[in-house]
């Protein structure tokens, strides 16, 4: 059997009524995880595994799965509304999603948040029903070399992206890399600025500084301006007006490849395809300077990346048994725990469970569309809830979210401190998403970099042996120096860039 | 949810049944819930093996046996946690040696535990070494790839899972044994093992039997040797380091279980009497062997020299890798 009479045999099993009960449960699930701050995938998935336990195989993954990419969506609702992402791909989402909000438009974001979703998790699947097998052979060669090349890349256009302030942006990179510092040395095992601290030895935990970040600091921000309500909403003006649809279609088509290429290389992680998918479409915007103010497109592509993301993440997990993010990680533990080890034998073993689950992520993808499309109205009134309660309850939320991550108060204190550090930040007007990117990417670059050291023995001309590594290397250093240079040729890009 | 139900249905049933069938240790220890610190995240083959046992334990004692998952830094908060906590009985440390070892043998690591801060009780898991490389490696033996290293000293790349991993122990071990250099390329665990090797950026990985069976099997990957003194039940056919020549190239990741210091001699008995058997109930042992990890009982003196003799191993090689960095 091809591919293609696999996955109808799939879908088949996975239209079974247990099966699409199991998907619309773990959609539900997943989208009240992604609703809330500090509740992310990875995070909701791991909470969530012992559900599965009594359930068998397929729809226990069909399920985990289900709730993985319906957190990947819901993490858009908060960013929209509050301008907490509720999970860290949604980071994005945030800039132009909050601002439509401001501007009374909240109802259109989500709406295209959620058709976006639904075409770019419909069209990577589609895409990796076609390339899994092939692919993942390919996206073998991308070695230690190549993933740092990547990782400059990205921080390169983080830089570019995020400043209205080149010295600002470069300026929050460095602290971002600063603190991606702390921690047990790749290489040499040796505790670095951890200050005896054991809980500090694998770093300084993504999650709660994100949630102290942009949760905490934003309520500290709002509490200041004693608003009763965050934001205004016209809650009969969900449905996006035709110039709204027009806008957005270029987005969601380029958002879904951009996010379905860069789901198939191992270790990319959520944040950078939302990255590139929204650089790249106000690069290609004629009106750049509306980004950052409530543009669409902003909203669409990165929505759309962000779920092609999520389902071209199941490649390498499937055809290879290689998580590419951490909550694909989670979810390789759920695999494992089921009894099932992903990986090649996967598809020539158990087929037919392994194409009911593929089959199930566009029974998901549909469930998600139709669960979010008509309540759009309901989670926009999420805004009627006075800001004291609103505030209290992602309060409360992040505190048991930042202790659920590893059942420490030690994350809960790293929260409240980045918070007051981002509430100082935002004071000073300085941009949060580089830290961010650069806190993230840190590890992996300084990993990756050493790695590829190690395998050189040390010579730098390892990079000169790879094409790949040397392009990714040195075409973003060049467009920044360009950047730097010539400042004026991107002024109007730039002064429209908000953090 | 299963959990908890289980969990219920467990309890009830052994207060129904208990105090006529249990024996005599067990009517004053347990009598209230045990804890089980696993220094490793949910859902990894270490926690895979704590809660196949915590189930049959369950059974044993009567009573809930929870896994508490107290992950970082390689183990050292799980730990440190378990090392500190009361010595009474209720709260077990899943020991994963020689990581616990290393650790303390680091004096970078600033461990507040000693190797005497633990009595070990039973051990529950051996996963031996595994040397393996892909399938179309020019290395069809572990004699090929030795020649090689020999010819070539320092330009064979060998991956490790970690820094101070049984792996890099292990490519020690090999340094010394054959007197060979390899190039020594640290991953972050076996994920990217399997992606630096197939990917051609790596040429060999030292690994476990656990981790890397499947592969083997299928033939995407080729087993050169087993690091152990026994074949592996899993891969019958790939051979032992010590039939190969290499005695001394004897490397494993192993779990077991136990208490603080100064526990009481009394509650350790029950213990290790009710652990041992729940390890010996024959559904632990499927549903270890399903999940790729060789069962490997041992308890008291047997296990208390093991663990003793395992850490002089790892001081050894870890005051070698210590200076070599």
């Amino acid at each position: 059997m091809d591919a293609f009479q696999h996955l109808m045999a799939g879908l088949g099993a996975a239209m079974s009524p247990g099966n699409l009960m199991f998907a619309f449960a773990g959609c539900m699930l997943g989208t009240l995880i992604g609703l809330l701050p500090g509740l992310g995938p990875a995070a909701g998935t791991a909470i969530l595994i012992p559900l599965t336990f009594s359930l068998d195989a397929t729809g226990a993954i069909i399920m985990l799965c289900a709730i993985y990419y319906g957190a990947m969506y819901g993490g858009t609702i908060t960013s929209v509304l509050i301008n907490v992402p509720g999970e860290a791909a949604s980071v994005i989402t945030c800039i132009d999603g909050y601002a439509m909000a401001r501007q009374g438009r909240a109802g259109s974001a989500l709406a295209i948040a959620a058709i976006g979703s639904f075409v770019g998790g419909t069209l990577a699947t589609l895409a990796l029903v076609v390339v899994a097998i092939p692919l993942a052979t390919l996206a073998l060669k991308f070695g230690p070399a190549e993933f740092f090349g990547l990782m400059v890349a990205g921080l390169c256009l983080v830089i570019g992206l995020a400043g209205k302030n080149l010295l600002a942006a470069l300026l929050m990179t460095v602290l971002g890399l600063l603190l991606a510092m702390v921690g047990l040395d790749p290489v040499r095992g040796a505790p670095r600025f951890t200050f005896g601290m054991p809980e500090l030895y694998d770093g300084i935990g993504f999650i709660p500084v994100v949630m102290g970040l942009f949760g905490i600091g934003e309520l500290l921000i709002a509490a200041e301006r004693r608003e009763t309500r965050m934001i205004e909403a016209d809650l009969k003006k969900w449905n996006p007006t035709k110039q709204e649809w027009r806008a957005s279609a270029g987005a969601i088509g380029r958002g879904s490849v951009v996010g379905f290429v860069l789901g198939l290389i191992p270790g990319v992680g959520s944040i950078v395809p939302t990255f590139m998918a929204y650089v790249l479409e106000k690069r290609v915007s004629k009106t750049p300077e509306r980004f950052g103010n409530g543009a669409i497109e902003g909203v669409a592509s990165a929505e759309t990346a962000n779920n092609a993301y999520a389902n071209a993440a199941m490649v390498p997990l499937l055809a290879l048994g290689v998580p590419s993010s951490p909550t694909i990680a989670v979810l390789m533990g759920a695999f494992i725990v089921n009894g099932i080890t992903p990986g090649p034998f996967l598809f020539t073993e158990r087929p037919e469970l392994v194409w009911t689950v593929i089959a199930s992520f566009f029974v998901g993808n549909a469930i998600l569309l139709i669960l979010n499309l008509p309540l759009v109205g309901l989670w926009a009134k999420l805004l009627k809830i006075p800001f004291s309660y609103m505030c209290t309850g992602v309060l409360i939320f992040c505190v048991i979210g930042a202790y659920g991550l590893k059942q420490s108060m030690f994350d809960v204190w790293i929260m409240l401190g980045f918070g007051m550090l981002g509430y100082l930040l935002r004071k000073l007007d300085l941009p949060l998403a580089p830290a961010i990117l650069a806190l993230i990417l840190g590890p992996m670059m300084e990993r990756s970099l050493r790695t590829t050291l190690e395998i050189s023995a040390g010579s730098f001309a390892i990079f000169l042996d790879r094409p790949l590594a040397l392009a990714l290397l040195t075409i973003p250093v060049i467009v920044l120096g360009f950047m730097l240079l010539k400042p004026r040729a991107f002024a109007p890009v730039r002064q429209a860039d908000a953090e | 949810m299963l959990n908890r139900r289980t969990l219920i249905a467990a309890t009830g049933a052994a207060a129904l049944a208990g105090p006529a069938v249990r024996p005599a240790w067990a009517q004053n220890f347990p009598r209230k819930a045990i804890q089980m610190i696993v220094a490793f995240p949910a859902g990894g083959s270490t926690d895979i093996g704590a809660r196949i046992v915590a189930a049959a334990a369950e059974k044993e004692f009567g009573q809930p046996v929870v896994v508490v998952n107290k992950a970082g830094a390689g183990g050292q908060l799980g730990f440190t946690e378990a090392a500190r906590a009361r010595p009474d009985g209720y709260t077990l440390a899943f020991l994963n040696l020689p990581g616990l070892n290393t650790i303390i043998l680091d004096p970078e690591r600033k461990a507040v535990f000693g190797i005497d801060s633990f009595v070990p009780v039973i051990n529950q898991v051996l996963d031996p070494g595994l040397v393996w490389v892909k399938a179309d490696s020019p290395y069809k033996t572990f004699a090929d790839l030795i020649e090689a290293a020999k010819k070539n000293p320092g330009k064979i790349s060998a991956c490790t899972t970690g820094i101070l991993s049984d792996d890099h122990l292990a490519i020690l071990m090999t340094h010394e044994a054959s007197k060979v250099d390899f190039r020594i390329v640290h991953f972050d665990g076996g994920a990217q093992q399997i992606t630096g090797v197939l990917g051609g950026h790596v040429d060999v990985a030292f690994d476990n039997v656990g981790g890397a069976f499947k592969r083997v099997r299928s033939g995407e990957l080729r087993g050169l040797a087993v690091l152990d003194n026994e074949r592996s039940k899993f891969l019958p056919d790939v051979p032992t380091s010590k039939e190969l020549g290499y005695p001394t190239i004897i490397s494993s990741s192993t779990r077991g279980i136990g208490v603080q210091k100064g526990t009481p001699p009394d509650v350790i008995k029950a213990l290790e009497a009710g652990l041992l058997k729940a390890m010996q109930n024959p559904d632990h042992i499927h549903k270890l062997e399903e999940a790729g990890l060789g069962f490997k009982p041992m308890v008291g003196a047997e296990y208390a020299k093991y663990y003793a003799d395992l850490h002089a191993q790892a001081a050894k090689y870890t005051e070698w890798a210590l200076k070599m960095r």
